[in-house]
Order: structure tokens, then C-alpha cells, then sequence
């Protein structure tokens, strides 16, 4: 892990914010991902386990609020989401990893590969932020990245819908090498795909390649990741339209 | 900074100083919770599994800081008395542990499950498992435990697991009749072996029963046992420098500012440690040439060779300090593909002049090794079928959960002690002498408990940096590797290409077999030679042909360092040999099964080229007398794994493409396994066996347990001969000051070897008892003397007990200590065979394979522990899916590994396992300790040309890579159509 120099737990918002107006500070989650990096840079964590942000709510306008600090098996036992993101939760850590990892943390690092990402994409999350910008699209977020200052405190999706998820991975449980997760509502579908771009991406259900640039790695190439990406994103349309 | 965190541990408040990096792992182990151990910095594995506010949690990943204010649980919490928790003790019963390396954590997990849903389903059971990575147990018995913990605590009866025991489908000899006697296939959890007897074998009171492993309460209850669970006082943290070049000169090294961090005793290099030549493969006396390592060199041969060590008062200097060692490099131009190693034009790696038997370094090539039978040009020419393809095996990690780990301190006498997570202790105690100047009388190798090793720890690897700097400093040092120097810079499985080329007569037998193969030891020949040797002897042993012939070339490249890994060479030649089989049967339109069945070895045929392969190889063309095959029971093997994957459905278009799946084609494969049992005329093995006062004895062995069993198999072993429980052994291994000399645990070996000697051993204690027994019943023929039951019984009836005879000899008259000591080695190499079944599905949209079930029945003769053998045979086949599926260390165009970390390098976890099942086919082998041939590496040989075979059936596409992954398979789909 890097070496962290100093550890903050600060108990508000405001808080937190100031600690991490130094760029040496570093947000702390559930650690999965800053703790579990071999980069021997120096920091300093500012953990956010103080600040309350860790409920999953309904809101009034049949919206789901989930917490920045919500952990991933939080998501996976809340009845308020639907079974299939609650599934996404599930797989998208093994279990002694997703008891700590953080909604918050799986935005802010935005992995190519998460289908819970995915999943959040098409249930047309927003993200609310702390700081200079109050809100913003998940995906917009996951295209600009997190702007400078700012701390993600929660993620709000809409639940309803259908759903359907295709993947291709080397084994069943491994991550998806490209994933599919559609979500039709009101005759929309709701299409996205992992392993195809930077993060997560919404598609066009009708030309799911379209605008795609793949890189390719040792477990997919380019072409190949496109292939996927046409042949998964069939397979989910026929689901979702059976 | 340091920071006062308080948390509640284990339901009392402590308060611990820590420092902002320190994680909670290593807080809970400096507060003396030795159950939560080192796998990775990113908690994948989940052998630092904890309760965090009641949850399973990686404690890797957890800041001590953060936990300040939670309530952490592990798994001592449990040990309040000698007894165990059920949960515990549901883990013990069913041999849910083999090396128990991650044991806390699946306890706790299974608590923390139970208590919020005492009746768990299975996908649930496996999804508490899926952040345990256990390279061992496939998660089979782990995942009964659960269930039997569960039920339990319902306050349900359980019955003792035990083997479902079978009625054999055949005669021993002849194929079953079709269709398959036996009518359905037998019921039983898959977590339960089946067992089918011989009737040659007697019922015995120990041997053959499903004992409780000698170890299992001090795992279950995460006692201190392994490497890493002592700390001498005054302990330095060593890290190794690692080489970011494939291959380069090192042009000079500056260590001075490394040597002024503060905290830092010693920075070792080339410049200033001795040049020693050795080899670290860790085998017998003569080590195979060449010698072409030293400890610290001014040449890297590969990304993550050693360039310096540091030892410092904490990781953190030493980390620091090695930043800051300024290493001047000449990058060389490198080679990493087998195939062009040879070439003219291919980088030299190694021109240096002081390593000698190097075959041809010219050309990098380290051996050519050749053996021949017959006349197989001839043959080839002459034949009305010959079939010639090509296989490609790649590189794979061993992956032990617990990475190599060695400490190493000068005793008060000034004696050289090594505590280190080895397989091989004697030989490493051996191997060190010269590299650190010191005689073997002065060194002590102490082998711990060991977090499995799986041949990446038959060798000398690390020891000896850590001997280097406690001499430099004079203090005890640590090394441990992480998780990423376990990958590329300890061991791996050799990459190899293989062609076969097969003669076949009209009749589809064999008339020639000609294998030739490149084996790519890397920069190191280590066990370059010995590895290739048993991929000629696997792949020309298994059937039958008049003429045969091994051409072999090892070479060296810059690749991560290939070594010893569990199979050792036979799961490269089996996949190429069993593929080869499998198309020749498709190309002749012969059944697969009867083809193979029409030229594998059997009974009393002669194993004629093995003599002459390996290290001490005949070299005379023709023997008097060659090994022969003196007990099989593939038949049995055949008709019970046929039955059992439902073999029949080969020709059910309806199952193989399911009407409402579309894009799903299912298929069956199968391979024909046949495996070695140790190392004839070279493998040894020591006991010693002693009375003590009460009637219980102390064994010790030079055997080397990792987690496989052995001292319970051995322990066993004595305990029949004694008539005494296996309770009343007391195992110890194995110390190269304590124990006597052993091999070490390889080749299949400690069963049958050591398990032989203990079998000596226990029958010359066993004389005595009776002789004393004789004494005190007034019996003149102490022959007539049986020990059972903790007693001596004369014929009469009347008895005395252990305990009498021992407090007699001790004690009071013709006082004597009541021991034995016996040796063994064996001129003989039974084989076990299996048979491999599996059954996947292919994606023809995608290429994705999912392998739904695998089915090994195998005959390793008698199972002296039914449970512990079908456990070798599920964690085997897990680790070979991997091979064939998964698995794989990819390197970019520099050499870099460029997935050194669970995840990218896929192995596979609990929760997305094919269903398992193992046969255990009983033969009689009169070589072997109550008929014991080897079991734990057969395992390894059949999984990927069974799996292979399946993608063939199901799809008709026959691909001669490894593995397969969804884009390969996807592009020979491509291809095909």
C-alpha cells in the first residue's frame, strides 16, 4: 500500500473538504482501492466512515439515494433497489472485499470494468457532490472525472424498470471482459457496456459499436471487445424483449 | 505520528500505537492474533479475513487507524477451552483443511453466515467463501463444513463423514459390459468420496479410515504454527532489489544513500557477496548441472531478478533504502519465446565463463537429452496411419495463498538456524552451506507449518538471502515475498512445445510414438532438466509401442524463473499426448475411450523407456529387465467416471445443443491418466519412533506436510502397525537437527517412501513391544504376540497394556527406550491411473467455455485416508482447470508481467466451481505401505485434454493451445466456419 504519512477522520462535510483542498489528501472509503495500491507514493488519508453518508434511502420521487459511503453489501441487502442491481453489487466484489468497499469509492475510481458501474449507468444515475459542484450525471461524472475539490456523498438511481445483463469473462465470477446491462422502461432501453472504453459507457442499443475504441488487452483484443460488445448487447435487447 | 487506536477485539477493549500506514492485519498480528495471515497488500485472497462490526472483511485492506471505534473479531475469540466451537469442529470432521492457512477466516465466515441465516443455501454458502481464495480444497469439503457447522447448530444429528462405499462395475481387468451394470448413479453429497474396495485388501482398524488430520485443532483454532508466527527478538525486515530489465549488465551500484536511512544494517549486492555457483532446484545430492546462479549477480536475466537485499529495522526502511540503491544497467536485448531461443541471432543468456555444463550456450541451449526404443524412423515410414501435430503450453504460477517466507538467526552457539516455509529442508540446509560459507553441521533448517507450497517451495530460494544479511548483521531477518514478487520472481511451470508424431496400424494400434519437445527453463536451469525428463517419461510411458523416441531441448530465455510445480512435466506431455490420442481416434472414426483403451499400459507390460530417462538414466540400449506395471485399475476407473458424467450423452444432439440456449453447445471429454509414485532408487525417507511413558508414541519424520496430509497418512501408517489410535501418535516434522533425513515432498513421493519407513520404523518397535509383552505375560514366543487395541495380546487372551510395557521398560526392569528407526527407498515406480471426465459448455457467440463438472476416478491404490486422498484429487483438479482455462502469466514486450495479482491472473473461488466428484478405485500395490501408490499430483494430468476433448465434442473445434480462453476459442470457432 502507498505510505500513508497521516490519517484524518474528519466528522463533517466542511471538514473534509478542507483536508482535501491539499492534494496531497486522498479520500478513504472502504480502503479497497487506496490501501490496496502498490504505488509507493506518500499521502495522507482522509477518512469519511464520520461524515453519515452511508444510508440508503427511497426518495419522494421514487428515486433510491444510496449513500456515498454505502458499502457495496449494503447495496446487495437493500430491498429498496431492484434484485439485478442488487446482483451487480454482489459480484462486483468477492465477500470480504464488498463489506468495505464504498459506492462513493466505486465512482470516484470509475473502472472500465465495473458492471455495478454499468448498472448505475442505466438506472440513470446521478451523482451529488460536496464542493464546488453539486451535481451531475453518473455519466458525465465518469467522462470528466471528479472535478478538483469536490467529494462525492451520494448516487441516485431509479429503480424501476427491466432488466437484463449478458458478460463474457474467462470463468463465471471473473470480471466481465466486455458486460452488458440493459434496462427498458416506457419503450426506452437503457443500454451499458463494460471493457469497451476508459469507464463504463451508455450505448446505442441500434449501433452499440458506434464511437467505441476498445483497447484491446491479453484478455480481449479490440476487435474482439467489439464483437462482444454487438453480440451481448443483441443478446440483452432479446431478453429484455422476449 | 503515531496514533492510540481503541477498538474492541474479540469482546475486550485494547488500545494499540500505531502508525498511519500500519493496516489492521498487522496490528492484529502484533497483538498476537496469529490467525489472520499474510497473502496479499490487497485483500483478495482473504486469508486476513476478520470480523469487522460483525462482517467478513479483508484485513489487508483496512487502515488500524480506521478501526478505531469497531468491533473486530478473530477467530481466537473462539478457543475459551481446549474444546472446539462447532463450527470448528465441523471444519475438522470433514477434512475441510489442508494447509488451513486461511482457516480463521472461513470459520469466521461461516459464523458471521449462520448467525444471520442458520439454514444457508449452497450459492449462499459459496458466496460467503468467494473472498477466500483456497488453492487447495476446490472448496468442496470447506463448503460441507458449512453445511454440517449449520446443521449443527439447527441442533440436527450428523453421521462421521465417511466415504460412500461402492460395488465395482467390473472385474478389475475387463471393461464393463454395455450398458453400464450398477443402474443409477450413486447419490451422495459431492463432497464425499466414493469408494471402491478391492477385496485383495483387508479391513484394517487405521489404515483406510477417514482419521481426523493430527493437525486440524491447532488450525482450526489458528494457533501459531506457520513461518511467520514467531518473531525472534531483534528481528530486521529484509526486501530484495528487483531487476525492472528483462536482461542488462549491472555497469555498478551505488548503495550509499540506501545505507544511510536510518534503520538500515546491511545492503548486499554483487559487490559485496561472495560469487557462489549453484543451482536451486531443490533436489537430491548431486544437483543437476548446471550450477548458474549465484546469490547476488552483475547480470539480471529476467524483470524481477535479483539485483540487492536490505535488511532494516522495519519494512519501511528497507522499502525506503531500496529506492534509493542507484543501479547503473546495460540493457541487453532478451528472449522469451522457447521456439527462437535457439536461433542464431537469439541474445546470449549466459556468456559468463565460470558456469559449466551449459550443453551449447551458443545457441541458449542448456540440455539436449535424447532416449530411444526401437526403430521409429522405420516404423514412421512403413505405417498406414501417421499423425504428426504440435502443442503449446504456457506459463502458470504455482500460487501458494502463503508466499515464500524464511527467517533466519545465529543460535548461541553461532549456529546458522533457518525457519522457512519449505518443502525441501535437508536439501536446503545442504545447498546453503557453500553459498554462506558454513558447514552443514552448523546450519539447522527448521520447516514450520507451511501455506502450501505446490512445488514452488522445492527449492532454495530465498534462504539464502536471509542467511547472507543475519550474517551481515548479526541479527535474526525476515524476507517474505508479496504478492507480486510471488508471481514473477519466484517459481512457475515451464511453457513448452511438444510435437507428436504417431504411427497406427489398421487395427488403431500403436506401432510408433515419436515426441519432440522444447522445454523453456528461463534463466535458470534449476529444474529444467528433471521436469522435461518426466515429460518423456509421461508422454511415452502411457501407451504402448514397439518403437518410441524423446528428443528434447531446454533452453533458456528471460521468462520468470519455471521450477518445480505440482505434476512436474506430466501435465504439459498428458494434454499434448491425450489431444494427440483423442484426434487420432477421430481421424480413424474410432471410439475415443476404446482406442486409448487398445494401446494404454496394463498390467504387466513394461514401462521400457523409462530406465532410460532421468537422472540417473541407464545408459546401455537394452536392459535384462525393465519396470513393469504391477497393479491398475483403469477398467474400474473407466466404468465408474463413465457412469458417473453420464458419458452416454455424447450422442444426444438434444443435450449437446438445448433448444432453448441457443448459442450453448455442451460437450464430454476424457483423458487417460497415468502418473509416477516417487523416484525409484533415488527418493528416501527417515522415521523414528519412540515409546513414551504412557503408551503413546513420538514419530518423527523428514517428510515435509504441506497441507497435503502426510502427517496424518504417516501417523496412520504407524498406528496400524502398533495397534494403537492415531491419537497416540505424535507427529513431528521436520528439522534437520530433530528428524531424519527426507527427500522432501515431491514426485509423489511421501506416502510411499516415507510412509514406507514409518512402516519399518513402527514394525521394529513393534518387535520390541511384543518381545516385552512376551516378557511380562510369561509367553516364550513373542511371534505369537498381536498388538490392538493400545494391548498386547498373547493367544491365550490375556494382555497387558502399552502403558504397562512402557512404564516397565522405562522404569523398572531391563530398563531400555523402546525405538525404531527406519530408512527407505524403493527400486520401484507404480503408477497410479485415472480416468479424467469433464463436461462444458461453449458460447459459439462469444467463445466463453464454462466447465459444468469434472469426474476423476482414480486408482492410488489403497487411500491410507479416503478423505485426505479425495481432497488431494479436488484441490488437484481445481488447480488444473486452472492450467486449462484461466491461468496464465502474460508478459509484455519487455518481459514485464503484466497481471501479477489474483483477479487478472484468474484462479478460481468458490463460487463459480464446476461440480466435483471423485472416485477412489482400490487396487493392492505389494510395494507400497498397505498397498499405497501416490495420489496427490495425478490430479494435475487429465483436467486440460479432458477439457479440451469436451470444447471437441461440443463444437468439433480442436484447439492445441492452452488455455482457453473466451477469445481463443472464439477465434477457432472463427476459423472453423
Amino acid at each position: 500500500m502507498p505510505l500513508v504519512t497521516a490519517y484524518h477522520r474528519p466528522a463533517s462535510l466542511d471538514e473534509a473538504l478542507d483536508l482535501l483542498s491539499s492534494p496531497r489528501r486522498v479520500a478513504l472509503g472502504g480502503g479497497t482501492t487506496l490501501n490496496a495500491d502498490r504505488e509507493p507514493s506518500d499521502l495522507e488519508a482522509v477518512d469519511l466512515q464520520s461524515l453519515g453518508l452511508d444510508a440508503i434511502a427511497a426518495t419522494g420521487d421514487g428515486q433510491v439515494r444510496i449513500g456515498a459511503t454505502a458499502t457495496l453489501d449494503a447495496v446487495r441487502r437493500c430491498d429498496l433497489l431492484p434484485d439485478s442491481l442488487r446482483e451487480l453489487a454482489r459480484i462486483e466484489q468477492p465477500s470480504t472485499l464488498r463489506t468495505l468497499a464504498t459506492v462513493g469509492g466505486l465512482v470516484a475510481k470509475g473502472s472500465a470494468e465495473s458492471l455495478l458501474l454499468a448498472g448505475l449507468l442505466a438506472h440513470d444515475a446521478r451523482a451529488e457532490l460536496a464542493g464546488p459542484a453539486s451535481e451531475c450525471s453518473l455519466a458525465e461524472l465518469l467522462a470528466a472525472g471528479l472535478p478538483p475539490g469536490s467529494l462525492i456523498t451520494a448516487v441516485t438511481v431509479d429503480p424501476s424498470g427491466r432488466t437484463a445483463t449478458a458478460r463474457t469473462g474467462r470463468t463465471p465470477a471473473d470480471v466481465p471482459i466486455v458486460a452488458a446491462y440493459g434496462r427498458r422502461i416506457e419503450g426506452f432501453v437503457a443500454m451499458a457496456l463494460t471493457g469497451v472504453g476508459d469507464c463504463p459507457v451508455l450505448v446505442d442499443v441500434y449501433d452499440p459499436t458506434a464511437g467505441l475504441e476498445p483497447a484491446g488487452d491479453f484478455r480481449g483484443s479490440r476487435d474482439y471487445r467489439l464483437h462482444l460488445a454487438g453480440t451481448l448487447t443483441a443478446r440483452v435487447v432479446q431478453e429484455l424483449y422476449p | 505520528m503515531t496514533l492510540d487506536v481503541t477498538f474492541e477485539l474479540n469482546g475486550a477493549p485494547v488500545t494499540a500505537a500505531v502508525e498511519p500506514h500500519h493496516t489492521l492485519r498487522e496490528t492484529l498480528r502484533s497483538l498476537g492474533m496469529f490467525s489472520v495471515h499474510y497473502g496479499s497488500d490487497s485483500g483478495e485472497t482473504g486469508a486476513a479475513a476478520i470480523l469487522y462490526d460483525g462482517r467478513l472483511a479483508s484485513a489487508d485492506v483496512i487502515l488500524a487507524a480506521s478501526a478505531d471505534g469497531h468491533r473486530v473479531t478473530t477467530v481466537e475469540s473462539l478457543n475459551v477451552s481446549p474444546d472446539l466451537h462447532p463450527v470448528q469442529t465441523a471444519f475438522v470432521a470433514v477434512g475441510a483443511f489442508q494447509s488451513g492457512y486461511s482457516a480463521g477466516a472461513m470459520i469466521l465466515g461461516t459464523l458471521a453466515l449462520l448467525e444471520e441465516n442458520p439454514d444457508p443455501s449452497e450459492a449462499e454458502i459459496r458466496d460467503m467463501l468467494s473472498g477466500i481464495l483456497d488453492r487447495e480444497t476446490a472448496y468442496v469439503k470447506p463448503v460441507e463444513a458449512v453445511k454440517r457447522a449449520a446443521a449443527v447448530l439447527r441442533g440436527e444429528d450428523t453421521e462421521p463423514f465417511a466415504p460412500l462405499v461402492l460395488e465395482p462395475l467390473t472385474d478389475g481387468y475387463r471393461p464393463a459390459a454395455e450398458p453400464l451394470a450398477g443402474g443409477e448413479i450413486p447419490d451422495a453429497p459431492q463432497s464425499v468420496p466414493r469408494l471402491v474396495p478391492s477385496r485383495e485388501v483387508p479391513d484394517m482398524a487405521v489404515v483406510g479410515k477417514p482419521e481426523v488430520k493430527v493437525d486440524a485443532v491447532r488450525l482450526a483454532k489458528g494457533n501459531p504454527a506457520f513461518t511467520d508466527d514467531i518473531e525472534p527478538r531483534g528481528m530486521l525486515y529484509a526486501k530484495v532489489l528487483r531487476s525492472p530489465h528483462a536482461h542488462a549488465r549491472i555497469l555498478s551500484i551505488d548503495d550509499s544513500r540506501a545505507r544511510a536511512v536510518p534503520g538500515v544494517h546491511a545492503v548486499l549486492h554483487y559487490g559485496n557477496t561472495p560469487r557462489v555457483k549453484y543451482a536451486s532446484g531443490g533436489q537430491s545430492w548431486p544437483n543437476p548441472h548446471p550450477y548458474d546462479q549465484v546469490s547476488f549477480d552483475d547480470r539480471v536475466r529476467h524483470v524481477g531478478d535479483r539485483v540487492a537485499a536490505v535488511a532494516a529495522e522495519t519494512v519501511e526502511a528497507a522499502e525506503e533504502a531500496m529506492r534509493l540503491i542507484e543501479v547503473e544497467y546495460d540493457v541487453l536485448p532478451a528472449v522469451f519465446d522457447e521456439r527462437f531461443a535457439m536461433d542464431p541471432d537469439a541474445p546470449k543468456v549466459h556468456d559468463e565463463d565460470d558456469t559449466t555444463h551449459i550443453c551449447d550456450p551458443e545457441r541458449n541451449l542448456v540440455h539436449h537429452m535424447t532416449a530411444q526404443r526401437g526403430d521409429v524412423d522405420a516404423q514412421l515410414a512403413a505405417a498406414p496411419h501417421v499423425f504428426e501435430q504440435t502443442f503449446r503450453v504456457h506459463q502458470v504460477q504455482q500460487c501458494p495463498i502463503e508466499p515464500h517466507i524464511s527467517m533466519a538467526w545465529l543460535d548461541s552457539d553461532e549456529r546458522m538456524v533457518v525457519r522457512t516455509a519449505t518443502q525441501v529442508p535437508f536439501h536446503t540446509r545442504r545447498m546453503l552451506a557453500p553459498l554462506i560459507d558454513m558447514e552443514i553441521k552448523d546450519i539447522r533448517v527448521i520447516k514450520p507449518r507451511i501455506g502450501g507450497g505446490f512445488g514452488a517451495k522445492q527449492e532454495m530460494l530465498i534462504e539464502d538471502i536471509v542467511a547472507h544479511l543475519a550474517i551481515a548483521t548479526r541479527r535474526p531477518v525476515r524476507l517474505e515475498l508479496d504478492r507480486a514478487e510471488e508471481f514473477y520472481a519466484s517459481r512457475t511451470r515451464h511453457p513448452q512445445t511438444i510435437t507428436f508424431r504417431t504411427a497406427v496400424d489398421d487395427d488403431g494400434r500403436l506401432l510408433a510414438q515419436d515426441m519432440s519437445l522444447i522445454g523453456n527453463t528461463g534463466p535458470y536451469g534449476t529444474h529444467g532438466f528433471t521436469v522435461q525428463i518426466v515429460s518423456g517419461l509421461r508422454g511415452l510411458t502411457s501407451y504402448n509401442a514397439a518403437s518410441k523416441r524423446f528428443d528434447c531441448h531446454v533452453v533458456y530465455t528471460n521468462i520468470p524463473v519455471p521450477g518445480a510445480y505440482r505434476g512436474y512435466g506430466a501435465p504439459q506431455a498428458e494434454f499434448a499426448l491425450e489431444a494427440h490420442m483423442e484426434d487420432i481416434a477421430r481421424s480413424l472414426d474410432l471410439d475415443p475411450i476404446e482406442f486409448k483403451r487398445r494401446n494404454w499400459v496394463k498390467v504387466g507390460d513394461e514401462m521400457d523407456i523409462a530406465p532410460h530417462l532421468g537422472e540417473r538414466a541407464v545408459a546401455e540400449e537394452e536392459l535384462d529387465e525393465y519396470p513393469k506395471v504391477m497393479s491398475s485399475g483403469i477398467e474400474e476407473c473407466v466404468a465408474q467416471g463413465r457412469r458417473e458424467i453420464g458419458w452416454h450423452r455424447r450422442d444426444d444432439e438434444s443435450w449437446k445443443a438445448p433448444a432453448d440456449r441457443g448459442n450453448i453447445r455442451r460437450g464430454l471429454g476424457f483423458a487417460f491418466c497415468m502418473h509416477g509414485t516417487a523416484i525409484p532408487f533415488l527418493d528416501m525417507g527417515g522415521c523414528s519412533i519412540k515409546l513414551n511413558d504412557d503408551g503413546s508414541f513420538n514419530m518423527l519424520i523428514g517428510a515435509t506436510d504441506l497441507g497435503t496430509g502426510a502427517d496424518t497418512v504417516i501417523g496412520q501408517i504407524a498406528a496400524e502397525v502398533l495397534g494403537v489410535p492415531l491419537d497416540d501418535i505424535k507427529v513431528y516434522s521436520s528439522d534437520t537437527d530433530m528428524t531424519p533425513f527426507d527427500t522432501g515432498a515431491y514426485a509423489s513421493s511421501t506416502t510411499y517412501i516415507s510412509g514406507t519407513a514409518a512402516l519399518r520404523a513402527a514394525e521394529a518397535v513393534r518387535e520390541r513391544l511384543k518381545a516385552r509383552a512376551a516378557m511380562l505375560l510369561e509367553v516364550d514366543e513373542p511371534c505369537t504376540i498381536e498388538l490392538r487395541d493400545r494391548r498386547a495380546y498373547a493367544a491365550d487372551g490375556r494382555s497387558v497394556t502399552l502403558e504397562e510395557i512402557a512404564l516397565d521398560s522405562l522404569h523398572w526392569q531391563e530398563q531400555e527406550q523402546i525405538m525404531g528407526t527406519a530408512s527407505h527407498v524403493s527400486p520401484d515406480c507404480p503408477p497410479p491411473f485415472a480416468a479424467q471426465f469433464a463436461e462444458v459448455e461453449v458460447d459459439v457467440g462469444t467463445g466463453q467455455v464454462t466447465v459444468t463438472k469434472l469426474v476423476m476416478a482414480v486408482d492410488c491404490g489403497v487411500a491410507i485416508n479416503p478423505v485426505t486422498a479425495s481432497g488431494q484429487v479436488e484441490g488437484g483438479m481445481i488447480q488444473a482447470l486452472g492450467y486449462a482455462h484461466c491461468e496464465e502469466i502474460v508478459l509484455d514486450g519487455d518481459g514485464r508481467m503484466v497481471n501479477p495479482s489474483f483477479g487478472p491472473y484468474k484462479i478460481y473461488r468458490a463460487d463459480e466451481m464446476p461440480d466435483t466428484v471423485v472416485y477412489l478405485v482400490q487396487t493392492m500395490e505389494d510395494s507400497g505401505p498397505f498397498g499405497a501408490k501416490a495420489v496427490a499430483e495425478i490430479p494435475k494430468d487429465g483436467v486440460a485434454p479432458a477439457v479440451r476433448n469436451a470444447i471437441l465434442d461440443a463444437t468439433g473445434v480442436a484447439i492445441n493451445d492452452l488455455p482457453f480462453t473466451p477469445e481463443r476459442v472464439w477465434a477457432a470457432l472463427q476459423a472453423e466456419s
